[in-house]
């Protein structure tokens, strides 16, 4: 009784295993396609980036977070924070990561968005999507690697892949709640005036929900950060890469830098995120 | 005041039979068993399904304004719901302007919301993320109106309301009762045959709510829509009201003008109801006013005059034509002088400050009148005409009284007296 016994061990690894490779043979070319697709958005973003002149860059983030927090100290520090990024060596990997970011967050949200809709509209809908994402958020990101590994190989397309998968939940659940909680008081409004369903959400409560769903944006590109660092282990260039080669050579201040210019990068788009939906509130008198 | 809403021309507008609104589970299979006639309580004992209708009957003429009352619970609202299908009925028919509702598909449904109806709401529903202007517009919007022509339209309902210079803000930069003329502004906007309006004054403080009934009803004397007016306050049924429709328990129990509802409730509830009902805000001059017991005519002398005077031992009397027309109030004192100077017309013996009213106004406003005279108030149509006369001591009386409510039926009954000795009086 010391040791458990054979006859119950679930050779589970194996059946994933054996799933996947019947996957890969038989969904192959989807796969090709959906790896071609964020090849695509992510391989145009990149270049983009990595084209800007830094000073633009710099300008164009000072001038937008000025605008959004309304506060020129504010865009002021944001363009400092992304000067001092480049100071440190870091501007292209900085720019690669939020490449990566930019292509997941741009594809989570293209497919989030009307995901959170269909499910606002239909409580069936709801009931079978909630448990998918809640399941999807409590697994650890880790685990989010292995099957992206496994369908795409190692690189960037993997890393743009696990980086949706873990960042679109909370688009879905925002807009979600967003329409829904939509005063039922200004929809039955709408009705009565003869709107169709259509005018409904698109005259009403998607305009309503605007600002859960920007907070969506922002928490699901938060999200996308944490990802992106932790899918460089899947072979993401970028600063997360960075650390993680200085954690396997045990160079503390080389990791200490890149993990710096992480927090600063997650710093800005936060804060103009953050601003941004805060923007969007509007008094909802009933 | 109700008079003064136009006069229904009899068209019928909505028509609800046997409506039934039953919510829970397999509602229509109740109501197809013999289950339904039961009391509300034992249905939902049995059943689980809450009778929100019970198989209401009811038209609604064109150009009337129709209140429907009852308590919280009574089904009021449910009932508004579904004469425009925001909440399906269980079972009947709701034919508007003639047609069947409940068989309208979505499309036809629409098209009826659109161009039809309108509906004004408790709690206002107007649109947060829309300027004000937006909001009256959206009507005209949903019905594919472009944007130059909507607008125009909207400026001029914004202007009706008196809202002219909110037109840009969100309501929320608005008072509660601003933001109910926007929405009375966004229902009229798309110049519906039909307003339904669900408790559209009751979020609002009283002196405000008092404010917009009369707006409304001077508005209604404008427009001349058909109104239904949803409402938990009898003093509102009282006062918009053509006729009121007072609903309990998902029931009808009792239709009539404000005059019949306060006067001869239905039942027991009803009485309880109207029991606190100040009668001088519904009853009108026509309804409290007696016929004299005598009446002087033109061609009568001054020296008749006192004596019928003597004989009924009255202090003053009104003088009229032989057509009825309303010359004025002969009084004793001005009878004396008369026959002193030896005056021969009765006309010179009037008394000058006369005071008369119209039957359709309210009791409520005779008081001021009450207030400056001791002498009677006649009672005139608008040709001259004299109907009957008011005592100061009966107007007193209303406004004193507001428990005993049944002390008008006395007066009604005395009244069918009075009128059938003035028949009498007449052949004589």
């Amino acid at each position: 009784m010391i040791e458990f016994p054979q006859l119950l061990e679930v050779p589970l690894a194996e059946w994933v295993d054996a799933v996947m490779s019947w996957v890969l043979t038989n969904w192959g070319a989807g796969f090709d396609a959906v790896g071609g697709a964020i090849l695509f958005v992510l391989l145009r973003v990149e270049r983009f980036l990595l084209w800007l002149p830094w000073v633009v860059v710099v300008v164009g983030v000072g001038v937008v977070a000025w605008r959004a927090m309304r506060r020129w100290e504010a865009g002021l520090l944001m363009a400092g924070f992304l000067v001092l990024i480049g100071s440190f060596g870091h501007w292209d990997l900085a720019m690669m990561t939020l490449a990566i970011i930019f292509a997941a967050v741009m594809i989570s949200l293209a497919i989030g968005i009307p995901t959170g809709i269909v499910m606002a509209r239909s409580n069936s809908v709801e009931a079978i999507i909630r448990p998918v994402l809640d399941a999807m958020q409590t697994m650890p990101s880790f685990v989010y690697l292995i099957p992206a590994l496994m369908l795409f190989g190692l690189g960037k397309v993997p890393a743009v892949f696990a980086t949706i998968i873990y960042a679109m939940p909370p688009v879905i659940r925002l807009t979600n709640v967003g329409i829904r909680q939509v005063p039922s008081s200004v929809v039955e409004a709408a009705r009565a005036f003869g709107s169709s369903s259509r005018q409904i959400l698109f005259e009403v409560q998607l305009p309503l929900a605007v600002p859960s769903i920007m907070v969506g944006i922002n928490q699901t590109t938060m999200m996308a950060l944490a990802m992106v660092v932790i899918a460089s282990m899947i072979g993401a260039k970028g600063l997360g890469m960075e650390v993680l080669l200085a954690i396997s050579r045990i160079q503390i201040g080389k990791g200490f830098e890149a993990g710096l210019c992480i927090v600063l990068l997650a710093i800005i788009i936060d804060r103009i995120t953050n601003a941004l939906a805060a923007r969007q509130q509007y008094t909802i008198t009933t | 005041m109700q008079n003064s809403t136009p006069a229904p021309n009899g068209e019928v507008c909505v028509e609800v039979r046997e409506l039934w609104k039953v919510f829970g589970p397999n509602a229509e299979q109740l109501l197809r068993s013999k289950a339904r006639s039961a009391t509300k309580e034992s249905i939902l004992e049995e059943t689980g399904c809450v009778v929100a209708l019970r198989d209401l009957s009811f038209d609604v003429q064109r150009g009337e304004f129709f209140v429907i009352m009852g308590l919280s619970g009574s089904g009021k609202s449910t009932l508004i719901r579904c004469l425009l299908r925001l909440v399906e009925p269980t079972a009947g028919r709701i034919l508007i302007n003639g047609e069947d509702v409940c068989a309208y598909d979505e499309a036809q449904l629409m098209e009826l919301r659109r161009h039809t109806t309108s509906m004004v709401f408790q709690q206002f529903g107007l649109f947060p993320h829309r300027s004000v202007i937006d909001n009256v517009a959206y009507g005209l919007k949903v019905r594919g109106v472009e944007k130059e022509e909507r607008y125009a339209r909207a400026r001029e309902v914004i202007a009706k309301v008196g809202l002219r210079e909110w037109e840009g803000y969100p309501p929320s930069a608005l008072s509660g009762g601003m933001q109910q003329r926007v929405g009375i502004a966004r229902a009229l906007a798309t110049e519906p045959e039909i307003l339904f309006m669900d408790e559209p004054f009751s979020g609002l403080d009283p002196l405000i709510r008092r404010q917009m009934q009369d707006e409304l009803v001077e508005l209604q004397a404008e427009v001349q829509k058909t109104i239904v007016f949803v409402t938990h306050d009898l003093h509102e049924a009282l006062k918009l009201g053509g006729r009121i429709a007072i609903m309990r328990d998902g029931e009808i129990i009792q239709i009539g003008t404000p005059e019949d509802v306060v006067t001869a409730p239905s039942d027991a509830y009803v009485r309880e109801f109207v029991q606190d009902a100040s009668p001088a805000k519904v009853l009108t001059a026509g309804t409290i006013m007696e016929q004299p017991n005598v009446l002087l005519y033109e061609w009568q002398g001054p020296k008749a005059a006192l004596h019928i005077l003597k004989t009924t031992s009255l202090d003053n009397v009104f003088l009229v034509t032989r057509r009825g027309k309303l010359l004025g109030l002969v009084t004793v004192e001005r009878l004396a002088g008369l026959l002193k100077k030896k005056g021969n017309s009765l006309r010179d013996a009037l008394e000058p400050d006369l005071l008369t009213c119209s039957a359709d106004m309210l009791v409520e406003e005779l008081f001021p009148l009450a207030a400056s005279t001791s002498y009677p108030i006649a009672v005139v149509d608008d040709k001259g005409k004299f109907m009957g006369e008011i005592h100061i001591s009966t107007i007193l009386s209303c406004m004193i009284q507001r428990q005993e409510v049944g002390m008008e039926q006395e007066q009604e009954e005395d009244e069918k007296e009075d009128e059938s000795s003035m028949g009498e009086k007449a052949r004589d």
